[in-house]
């Protein structure tokens, strides 16, 4: 069983710090949400060199909602003579992960995960399982939320759940490399009837 | 060494029927459940859909579920098919279960009935995927681990892919896994706009192929370690040997012209299931009837198998395309191919093309001794996953 380390934590990018990792003549045609879930895991990858992680997982509690409501709110207005394309194809949950893959060429391992509160809890423990067994030796895996206006403004338009506007990415790696942050070494998820899932990530600062 | 990962139950609702005895029979006499729409509120009547035939109150009460709630069709027909999974395994009474549900509409279906106004106030969840997934599990079982996955068309397969892993990786024992997606206006109107629905029944491979029918439905896998299975004397319905999953980085939508993801995870699972290709008797193709996906897929056939291709067919000719739910859905057909000895063959299909590998056809379906199966799903943004399953021997 390999040791899994993490060796970059990246979140809260600074606006200023987008150009460079994002040329602007790519991120022109991007949501807000793209272009914060891409530079963050950019800024991963460069931190912890590892450029071409060996799987991408992403964990999303509602997935690309700028583009759902969008579509949500086309069909309201036009009824079924909508006609958004582009905004159907960003809005289905795993945008992102793929967008991060097809933007570095990322043949890798790929997946999302959308399950409320525990998402990104998931993904890492999807992650973990594989890099113990030795079936991959890198794994990027992001945390990827927004909030539409409609939220913002009715937080309880879509039910109870509490989405956390965020974009955030880690690096594991059966390497500690030079400057390892933590040990992980176990995911725990719990499921109760009429709770609130919940996930505890067991970690050992280095 | 891995354990060996078997299938102790199998549960199943598509346009075929309810369970996993009609959708054989269907299957087996080439019957197709595409037809015109009756349940989804749509204008749309020039698109045929693989709908359930049921609407969502005969299920409601055919499950038992309270009245004066709103469910989605997701709920409706994930908690049949996982009830009929459970049931055949021996574990609807079975304390601290693992279910790890594909979808990506979720509770859509209600979302779209409603808006523009919310949820009402006090109303337990329905929108999100995990909520659909945590009230499919509370309604079947005890469930102590939930997990929902949604990478658009791959994702119940790539719920089979994490429940296998889990009890490789020695987990758990016991993971049901597998997906559900409910047809939504959100989604038919979205396949419109990307001009990829056919306006006549789906026709994978066919040189006139036009596009894809959507479909619905739901399906799950009990898959367990084979020491727990031999344990519980569990009856073994086939081995998911291999697994593989790749992104074919490419596009949003659309499918490399090479179908280097595609041939990635086909190529991996062959190599995770410690086969040659020549050992696959039988591939269930993602097979949607679009011209891109099938001519990308049978590039990569192509490319995997070479002169030695194994039989193939797309049963999405049968169900449309159930999105979410189809790696799970067309897992229970190789189950049953493998099972019964046969091979899903598509009954109305007419013109080869060139560009494509010409499936198994005709009017009977043809008999086969197979041993070794694979089961393709890709979604969107180029998420390609392949799994093979395996006579118990």
């Amino acid at each position: 069983m390999n040791k899994v380390y993490v060796t970059a934590i990246v979140k809260d990018v600074p606006a200023e710090e987008y150009g460079h990792y994002l040329p602007p003549m790519k991120a022109r045609r991007m949501g807000k949400l793209q272009k914060r879930a891409l530079v963050t895991a950019l800024k991963a990858m460069e931190i912890s060199g590892v450029g071409e992680p060996d799987a991408i997982l992403n964990g999303t509690a509602m997935g690309c909602m700028e583009n759902t409501v969008q579509l949500l709110n086309g069909l309201q207005a036009e009824g079924e003579e909508v006609n958004m394309p582009t905004c159907f194809m960003q809005s289905t949950h795993n945008t992102v992960a793929s967008m991060i893959a097809i933007y570095t060429k990322n043949h890798g391992y790929n997946t999302t995960y959308s399950h409320r509160t525990i998402s990104f809890e998931l993904a890492l423990q999807d992650a973990l399982m594989r890099l113990r067994t030795g079936r991959i030796r890198t794994a990027l895996v992001c945390a990827n939320d927004e909030l539409t206006e409609l939220q913002q403004q009715q937080p309880r338009f879509f039910g109870q759940l509490e989405v956390q506007d965020r974009s955030e990415a880690w690096m594991l790696s059966v390497e500690p490399g030079e400057h390892p942050l933590y040990e992980l070494e176990n995911v725990q998820i719990i499921h109760e009837k009429g709770q609130e899932d919940h996930a505890i990530i067991h970690k050992k600062p280095l | 060494m891995r354990p060996k990962v078997v299938i102790t139950g199998m549960g199943v609702v598509s346009a075929l029927g309810l369970g996993v005895e009609a959708n054989g029979f269907a299957l087996m006499q080439g019957i197709s459940g595409i037809r015109e729409v009756r349940y989804l509120p749509t204008g749309h009547r020039e698109f045929p859909v693989g709908e359930v035939q049921l609407s969502n109150d005969e299920l409601r009460r055919m499950l038992q579920l309270p009245d004066g709630q709103l469910y989605s069709r997701t709920h409706l027909f994930g908690a049949a098919a996982l009830r009929e999974a459970l049931s055949m395994a021996n574990l609807l009474e079975h304390k601290g279960l693992v279910l790890i549900s594909g979808t990506t509409v979720g509770g859509m279906d209600v979302t779209e009935s409603l808006f523009p106004n919310p949820l009402p106030e006090g109303h337990p969840d329905v929108h999100d995927c995990g909520a659909s997934t945590n009230d499919i599990a509370d309604s079947c079982g005890d469930f102590d681990y939930i997990s929902t996955i949604s990478t658009a068309c791959s994702s119940a397969m790539n719920a089979l892919i994490m429940g296998k892993l889990m009890i490789e990786s020695g987990e758990r024992d016991i993971v049901v896994a597998g997906g559900a997606e409910a047809l939504s206006l959100f989604h038919l109107n979205g396949f419109k706009s990307l001009m990829i629905l056919d306006r006549e029944r789906c026709r994978p491979f066919d040189q006139t192929r036009a596009g894809l029918n959507l479909g619905e439905g739901a399906a799950y896998l009990v898959l367990e370690s084979e020491e727990s299975a031999r344990k519980r004397g569990a009856q073994i319905f086939g081995v998911l040997s291999g697994c593989g999953n790749a992104c074919d980085a490419f596009h949003q939508t659309a499918s490399s012209e090479d179908g280097e993801g595609s041939y990635l995870a086909m190529t991996q699972t062959i190599a995770d299931a410690e086969l040659s290709p020549s050992d696959i008797g039988y591939v269930n193709a993602h097979g949607t009837g679009t011209p891109n996906n099938d001519a990308s897929e049978s590039a990569a056939l192509r490319r995997v198998f070479g002169e030695q291709l194994p039989p193939v067919s797309s049963t999405k000719s049968y169900t449309g395309h159930t999105t979410s739910a189809s790696g799970s859905i067309e897992a229970v057909f190789c189950l049953l191919a493998l099972k019964n000895g046969f091979l899903p063959y598509q009954s109305e299909f007419q013109n080869p093309d060139e560009q494509c590998i010409t499936p198994v056809s005709g009017k009977k379906a043809p008999q086969a001794d197979l041993r070794h199966v694979m089961c393709n799903a890709f979604g969107f943004g180029g998420n390609d996953s392949s799994i093979i399953l395996s006579r118990y021997e």
